[in-house]
């Protein structure tokens, strides 16, 4: 069956027009995520129009293209000048850019496209592998548990946006509140319209979406005159040779590295909302303690380079394995394309995969392919980006400012849409100003819906608000939300004060409940194996006289990718 | 203390919203056919903003909220010279769109690059010649693209009509 159906979304997928929208994308991409400042969502912001008249498949298959190129892109600015060129490599640079410096530019690129390469093709077989395994759990999932699900979306991205906790969930709410404009899902009724015409309809969601983050971050970039006259990087960016042979050498011997960064950024990516900005700080920050010399880190070693790159590569297929499981986007770019299904009238659900595909598989399949595609095309981009680097921000500005409009005006051919980017641009930049984080009001705008609808048909079907608690999924999801809402405080004050020493162990009690709830053999044996983690962790901390241990080097935060 | 009055005129403003659009939810229809209002959700979502508001209002009163992004210099000066670009943006981009009914899509969308380009990079002559190319390729391109590759109809305006 999964043949036949791999079978029947390559013969859609392999068309020479397809195959050649997939080049361009992943080119725009990696030159995209080459420029700092310019994000990889804003560079799919900017392939969506075009899509409208492409087929599903050949339009996600772009954005794909796009995607993975826009991660692996950030790696050329970071190793060459130091500057990342999208929040997804940070980590890169640590030792990316010393081992430029040291004489080895080739050799440094060539470890980070080929770390990008496996980590991308790991998270790819386990996208195959895992997204109908999840669909399956997500049939079980009733509106309780769904309505939950989007509770702990919301909570996690507010937790980990920043350092206020409080600024997020106002986000958060906020964004939920935009979703409520106009006319009811259900029920059809039309809501806080205030007499506007055009606010009967509600706010259409991509130019919301692309106001909010795309329009903000650009007026955010040219904000400075002077730096935005000056061109986007500072000289020192110089086309070199990859040394392809020598990078393969370097990170297939290093495999457990690699294979341990690639879990770590598929595992980030199916967490709601977190992406690739946290999983390459994460992912190297576990190499440096796994390895055998941890003060090598940051003097330009292999390792450091694998550790990012293939996680933030893999961070991609695990938030597609969210999306096209549950219809619950994994990061931004995800939310994006989630809104680009949606115009084509796919709706992600657990029965999407079952009942599309031939385009669930053709996500599959071109999301695989665009790795490979991604490689071949990355020398050819080197060129492009180190004559991209020459612009100045101002002229980007001002032009991709032009394209955000005629693209909003092209979704519905309405004017409205355009006045709805400007007044959610001017909306999301006083937010960033006042310290609010934009990604929780992006999803709580996304999943606003969602909830609602759960919601809904939850009360519908009982009006015992107990079932929130007594269903196990539901309860598993509330709990992972209250223990996020304390995430911050947790990071924050982990190794100086008492009670993070048992958080970690009280979060592995409350989560195995659930587990143990839901019958079985699996899912209690997963529980009792939270639980004796949760027990060694204590145990630990009593041998060592709950001594407090000093806090790690880099803590994540979320980023826009 | 511009930190401090600054997150209490954001809390407080947020409140306020928070009231206006509470009080707006009993102007919500009542159906006879739902098990669940259309109010239901909003006003949920609105005493848990409301909440969080206050939450936010006691935290900038106490002076722990979060600080909001640097501006140059105190006052009204230095608001402005801070935002000045952005404002330009946002000017140029509302004249654009109030614009775009009589001006259309290419006229307009080039006009919006040209001009902005020159308050953003300077007004030099070299310098109106290359955001004059930049202008004309750039929206002529996209706006080619649109109109005869994806076929969609951009706003044509009052003076491309008249031609």
């Amino acid at each position: 069956m999964i043949f036949e159906n791999i079978l029947g979304a390559a013969d859609a997928l392999f068309t020479i027009p397809t195959i050649l929208l997939m080049i361009l994308g992943v080119a725009a991409g990696l030159i995209a995520g080459a420029i700092p400042g310019f994000t990889i969502t804003m560079a799919i912001v900017l392939t969506l129009p075009f899509t409208f008249g492409m087929t599903p498949i050949q339009g996600l298959a772009t954005m794909l293209g796009v995607f993975v190129g826009g991660l692996s892109g950030g790696l050329m600015a970071g190793i060459l000048t130091g500057i990342p060129g999208t929040p997804s490599s940070v980590a890169t640079t640590f030792d990316g850019f010393p081992m430029a410096r040291k004489g080895r530019p080739g050799l440094a690129l060539g470890i980070g496209v080929w770390s990008s390469f496996f980590g991308g093709v790991i998270s790819a077989i386990l996208l195959v592998s895992l997204a109908p395994q999840l669909a399956r759990i997500g049939l079980e999932f009733g509106p309780w548990d769904f309505f939950a699900l989007v509770m702990f979306a919301l909570t996690i991205t507010a937790s980990l946006s920043g350092d206020n906790l409080i600024k997020g969930l106002i986000a958060g709410a906020l964004g939920l509140l935009v979703a409520t404009v106009g006319s009811d899902e259900i029920n059809g009724v039309e809501r806080f319209s205030f007499g506007s015409e055009a606010l009967e309809q509600g706010f259409s969601f991509l130019p919301v979406l692309v106001g909010l983050f795309a329009f903000s971050q650009l007026l955010s970039d040219v904000q400075d005159p002077v730096k935005a006259r000056q061109p986007l990087m500072p000289p020192g960016a110089a086309a070199v040779r990859i040394e392809h042979r020598q990078a393969i050498r370097a990170v297939l011997s290093r495999w457990g590295n690699l294979l341990r960064s690639s879990l770590i950024g598929v595992f980030t990516g199916v967490l709601p909302a977190a992406g690739g900005s946290i999983s390459n700080i994460l992912a190297y920050d576990q190499a440096k303690k796994a390895s055998r010399t941890p003060q090598e880190f940051g003097t330009g070693i292999p390792d450091g380079i694998i550790a990012p790159e293939s996680a933030n590569n893999a961070t991609a297929g695990g938030a597609l394995i969210t999306m096209m499981a549950l219809g619950i986007p994994g990061d931004i770019v995800t939310a994006i394309m989630l809104g680009a299904l949606l115009i084509h009238d796919v709706i992600p659900s657990p029965t999407f995969i079952t009942e599309n595909p031939e385009l669930a598989y053709g996500i599959f399949i071109a999301f695989f392919v665009a790795n490979f595609i991604m490689v071949a095309v990355q020398a050819v981009c080197l060129r492009a980006f180190v004559l991209v680097t020459r612009l100045k921000m101002y002229v980007l500005a001002a032009v991709i400012l032009a394209y955000c409009g005629i693209g909003i005006f092209a979704l519905n051919n309405i004017i409205f849409d355009m006045w709805t980017l400007l007044i959610f641009g001017v909306l999301g930049l006083v937010m960033k100003g006042m310290g609010f984080p934009l990604a929780p009001m992006i999803l709580g705008v996304v999943l606003g819906h969602i909830a609602e609808l759960n919601l809904n048909r939850a009360l519908s079907s009982s009006d015992d608000l107990t079932l929130f608690l007594t269903r196990p999924w539901s309860l598993f999801f509330l709990i992972l939300a209250a223990f996020s809402i304390f995430f911050p405080w947790y990071q924050k004050l982990r190794g100086t004060q008492k009670w993070t020493l048992v958080y970690p162990a009280v979060m592995s009690f409350s989560l195995a409940l659930p587990l143990f709830m839901m019958g079985g053999v699996v899912r209690p044996g997963l529980g009792l194996v939270i639980v004796l983690f949760g027990a060694y962790r204590l145990w630990r901390h009593a041998r060592n006289g709950w001594r407090l241990e000093a806090p790690p080097d880099h803590s994540a935060t979320l980023r826009e990718t | 203390m511009a930190r401090l009055n600054r997150d209490t005129i954001a809390a407080v403003l947020l409140l306020a919203l928070t009231g206006v659009f509470f009080s707006a939810t009993y102007t919500i229809r009542k159906t006879g056919y739902g098990t669940v209002g259309s109010d239901v959700w909003p006003r949920a979502i609105l005493v848990a903003l409301g909440a969080l508001c206050l939450v936010y209002l006691l935290n900038a009163l106490r002076g722990v909220a979060g600080a909001p992004a640097e501006t140059r210099g105190g006052g009204l000066s230095g608001w402005f010279s801070t935002y000045r670009n952005a404002l330009s943006c946002f000017f140029m981009y509302g004249i654009f769109l109030f614009t775009l009914p009589y001006l259309g899509m290419l006229i307009g969308g080039v006009a919006f690059v040209f001009l902005l380009l020159n308050i953003l990079g300077g007004w030099r002559p070299r310098q109106l010649a290359f955001h004059g190319m930049i202008a004309v390729f750039t929206i002529g391109a996209m706006w080619a693209i649109f109109t005869f590759g994806l076929r969609v109809i951009l706003p044509e305006g009052e003076i491309l009509r008249i031609w």
